[in-house]
């Protein structure tokens, strides 16, 4: 689920940290996309009249549906796209995924009222809240990537971490994933809306890890525990503490150690048990195969292959799938068009003065409300 | 106190004409020098480059160097509003956060001014090296506007190769190919008519059609336009303005697709 309100933070605090880019302007980039979570948008989104789309025997096929154009939407636009699937869950996650079932049953007793009841919008909503990736679904975007030409990469933990290290590595440019634990887990680029339909428009979002910790003026270490503070997928976090007290406190305190030994516990009482330093070092030290050792390379489409495996059960129009795959071909051929930033160096990125004398004077202000705090800053 | 004038608002009219497509916005650095402007398109595939000298201004001055960020959607809309033989003067108070456009018909009569909202644009500062060139190629500036037209039809890129009989331009698509060869006038009766070659070095290079149509907004700013091509660097084009300046544009090369 990613870090609670970090990108509203972000887009409050460090606006600049934020582009909006046009999906045409990545052509020529690698990108690792965390198949998990698209799978998940593709459950949810790819419905026709509410309902997902099926098989002849009801199986579903909405995830296949939304891996093939979407994914051929980015090939088109010249993105080479490399799919991360999850592997097993950290263990400090089973509170989490334990949550997240209750709120399943929760779900599942409410869609039986509803349905008893027979309000159709009702029913849809937590139709959509059942929704769930399964090992079948997973196993059968794999087989279609593969049919596709697109790699697949298997990490052995939390698919975002792998995607992370690949981006350190420079193996791709960034990751595409909707869950910001990525700039956690110390990727420099995350894109948001990537996989999202040409229909609805949305402009891609790029953080960068950098400019994020310059906007929010955190080391990465203090990221990371500020990343903790706001609520992340591995242990709980202090009630009563939003985002606001919270990259405050980070501010003032550095770490959150410090911050515990600070603040009056009573009023804020840290969860039980509270785990802060393993989710921390899971952040920093996740579990990721080496990316030297991986291999990503994109081959042709297998046409036939193709539409034996979509067509026939799945009930896709085969038509479409030929073309699918005839786009896919025609991408691998050709030319891709150079940047100009592989010949010209940046020299500098000049702030506009006004801005920075506008900033300078918040800084200064902030100093002093440092100073007047009742924390000393350690260093 | 930064102003600047010049005769005729036409030049400035075309300038913008030539850039306004490729970039929304753009910062025009002034000092005592001239104004100065760098950008890349979105994507980062293309550079433009213009220069504007004080000298070739009617009358310049600029106290401090100031740095205006412009939308150059709304600085073309103000511009459309001078007439062709207007002077037009660009003035603008240090720190300020805008720019005013005052145009001046020739007979003085009427006098209309425009101010425009400056935006806060940070810009990346792209070092470009000197470099030797393999190859220059003059051309009439409407030839080659042409021949970008022409060529775009057939496919989405175009293939530049020079050699030392002459500069070859090729296309290639669905409904078959083109080429246009072009050899080194013979004799220069006039000089804006003329094809110059200098090349040491043969050179192929792919380009995105798109862009050179782009590029060829500034046909009408110069009679004359220089390309120069060296293997795996940005393509030049060049169009010199008379007694100002000159717009030069940058653009990346497509490159031969790496097996990965």
């Amino acid at each position: 689920m990613g870090i609670l309100g970090l990108s509203k933070l972000i887009a409050d605090i460090a606006p600049h940290a934020v582009k909006e880019m046009e999906i045409k302007n990545y052509f020529g980039r690698k990108i690792a996309i965390d198949a998990s979570m698209s799978l998940y948008q593709f459950l949810i989104a790819v419905r026709s009249e509410g309902a997902q789309l099926t098989s002849v025997d009801g199986e579903t096929t909405s995830h296949l549906m939304g891996t093939f154009y979407r994914t051929i939407r980015l090939v088109e636009n010249g993105i080479k796209p490399v799919y991360v699937f999850d592997g097993k869950p950290p263990e400090l996650k089973s509170h989490q995924l334990n949550k997240r079932a209750e709120r399943r049953e929760e779900a599942e007793k409410e869609l039986q009222k509803a349905t008893e009841a027979g309000d159709q919008s009702q029913i849809e909503k937590f139709n959509r809240r059942l929704v769930k990736v399964t090992k079948q679904h997973s196993e059968e975007a794999r087989q279609l990537l593969k049919l596709m030409g697109i790699p697949v990469v298997e990490a052995p933990c939390e698919a975002e971490a792998q995607c992370a290290a690949l981006v350190k590595a420079g193996k791709v440019y960034g990751t595409a994933t909707e869950d910001m634990d990525a700039l956690t887990f110390g990727a420099d680029v995350l894109l948001r809306h990537m996989t999202f339909s040409e229909a609805r428009k949305m402009p891609v979002q790029e953080f960068h890890l950098s400019s994020v910790l310059k906007g929010l003026e955190l080391e990465y270490k203090e990221f990371i525990d500020l990343c903790i503070l706001l609520g992340c997928d591995y242990c709980g976090s202090i009630r009563g503490i939003g985002p606001k007290r919270a990259i405050e406190l980070i501010r003032q305190h550095r770490s959150l150690d410090e911050v515990l030994r600070n603040i009056d516990t009573t009023k804020y009482p840290p969860p039980e048990n509270w785990d802060y330093e393993e989710a921390r070092k899971l952040f920093l030290e996740p579990e990721v195969r080496n990316p030297s050792e991986i291999e990503i390379k994109w081959t042709d489409p297998d046409e036939e292959g193709l539409v034996k495996f979509l067509c026939g059960d799945k009930q896709f129009n085969e038509e479409r799938v030929r073309n699918g795959a005839k786009k896919l071909m025609k991408a691998r051929t050709g030319t891709t068009q150079g940047r100009l930033d592989g010949f010209f160096k940046v020299l500098s990125t000049t702030p506009n003065p006004k801005r920075k004398a506008e900033e300078e004077k918040k800084s200064a202000a902030n100093k002093k409300a440092k100073v007047g705090g009742r924390g000393r800053r350690p260093k | 106190m930064f102003e600047a004038r010049l005769l005729r608002s036409s030049i400035l009219k075309k300038v913008l004409e030539a850039i306004k497509d490729l970039l929304t916005q753009a910062t025009f650095d002034c000092d005592d020098n001239g104004i100065q402007l760098q950008a890349m398109d979105n994507s980062h595939v293309s550079l433009v480059s213009l220069t504007l000298r004080a000298d070739g201004f009617d009358k310049y001055r600029c106290d401090r160097n100031i740095s205006m960020g412009m939308n150059l959607g709304s600085m073309s809309k103000i511009l459309k509003c001078a007439g062709d033989k207007d002077t037009v003067t660009m003035k603008a108070q240090d720190n300020a956060d805008t720019v005013t456009f005052v145009f001046e018909s020739p007979n003085q009569e009427k006098v209309s001014d425009y101010e425009m909202k400056l935006m806060n644009l940070d810009l990346e500062h792209l070092g470009i090296p000197e470099t030797e060139y393999s190859c220059t190629i003059r051309l009439p500036s409407a030839e080659f506007a042409r021949i970008c037209r022409d060529l775009s039809q057939f496919g989405e890129s175009m293939v530049i190769s020079c050699t030392k009989e002459g500069v070859k331009f090729s296309a290639t698509g669905d409904i078959g190919s083109a080429n246009v060869k072009l050899a080194q006038t013979a004799s220069i009766d006039k000089e804006e008519e003329a094809v110059v070659i200098e090349m040491d070095e043969p050179v192929t290079l792919t380009f995105a059609c798109q862009y050179l149509n782009y590029f060829t907004k500034a046909t009408s700013l110069s009679p004359q336009v220089q390309l120069s091509m060296s293997a795996d660097v940005p393509l030049v084009v060049e169009y010199r303005i008379q007694d100002i300046g000159q717009i030069r544009y940058y653009l990346a090369p497509k490159i031969e697709e790496e097996d990965s």
